[in-house]
């Protein structure tokens, strides 16, 4: 074992500020060096990472044509019904 | 009126993801496009104080957010701060692992089984302080900094809410996939 319980702790409470690239430089070496060594670990870093993509994907949302053009209009007719910005 | 054809100009491209957006805060089709109205509204409102060359879309996705707390939730009488109990990390992952036993990929292929429905009613579930960095981080990519700026809260409190908000999505998933047999003891 070259690593301890607690050292796998600590990375799967970092994993995801990791995955966002919001982690200060010496936290992401030390969890670098952590997966390295760690299969475990390292499996789990991948797999949040594509929980995280998909949730991106799942929650996609075409906006209807109708929609669309409704909203289009509301943007056109803005400075009709309101003070013009400034 | 220059200003009013830029406004124009600068928002429509972004309107397919405010929509989307607006659906996953609101959670229906027509109050989506009720909010998202309102929104135009209020930004053209306050366009002429926008600085030109900072970041619009983070500064349309705080009005949008804002508009949402200041007129929806009152009407969904939802409570302003609602508490997640304490999750473990990798919530999802483990719960796969149990389930799966010992196959390490057995977790991937049960990922790829969750269906759209099941990630959106899971998004969907969270209570609103903690749907809200969620959405924004993981659909809408904005960095802490920007969601922080965004909801008007400290980048710390952003950080615990989108990492208690992320497990309890987590569970949710599991949950949701398991009322609907895609993973857990009946797949």
């Amino acid at each position: 074992m070259r690593h301890s319980q607690h050292s796998c702790d600590k990375a799967q409470a970092l994993a995801y500020r990791y995955l966002d690239g919001e982690i200060v430089w010496f936290h992401r070496i030390r969890v670098s060096r952590h997966l390295r060594r760690c299969a475990p670990c390292e499996h789990g870093y991948h797999f949040e990472e594509w929980l995280k993509q998909r949730v991106h994907d799942g929650c996609h949302e075409e906006i209807p044509t109708p929609v669309y053009e409704r909203l289009r209009a509301v943007l056109r007719e803005l400075p009709l019904r309101d003070d013009p910005p400034g | 009126m220059a200003d009013a054809a830029r406004f124009e100009d600068d928002v429509t491209p972004l309107l397919p993801q405010l929509y989307s957006a607006a659906l996953r805060l609101t959670r229906n089709a027509s109050d989506a496009e009720d909010l998202l109205q309102e929104t135009l509204l209020r930004a053209f409102r306050g366009y002429g104080g926008f600085k030109a060359g900072t970041n619009l879309r983070a500064w349309l996705y705080r009005i949008l957010t804002n508009t949402f707390i200041n007129s929806y939730r009152r009407q969904a009488r939802q409570p302003a701060e609602v508490e997640l109990g304490e999750l473990e990390d990798m919530y999802l992952y483990r719960r796969l692992g149990e389930q799966s036993g010992s196959a390490r990929s057995a977790e991937d292929q049960a990922l790829e089984r969750f269906v759209d429905e099941d990630v959106k009613a899971a998004v969907e579930s969270l209570p609103e302080n903690f749907r809200i960095p969620v959405l924004l981080a993981d659909v809408e990519g904005f960095s802490y900094k920007e969601i922080a700026k965004i909801m008007g809260v400290p980048i710390g409190t952003v950080m615990s809410r989108l990492h208690r908000g992320r497990k309890a999505l987590e569970k949710a998933l599991w949950e949701f996939s398991e009322r609907r047999g895609t993973v857990g003891s009946s797949a």
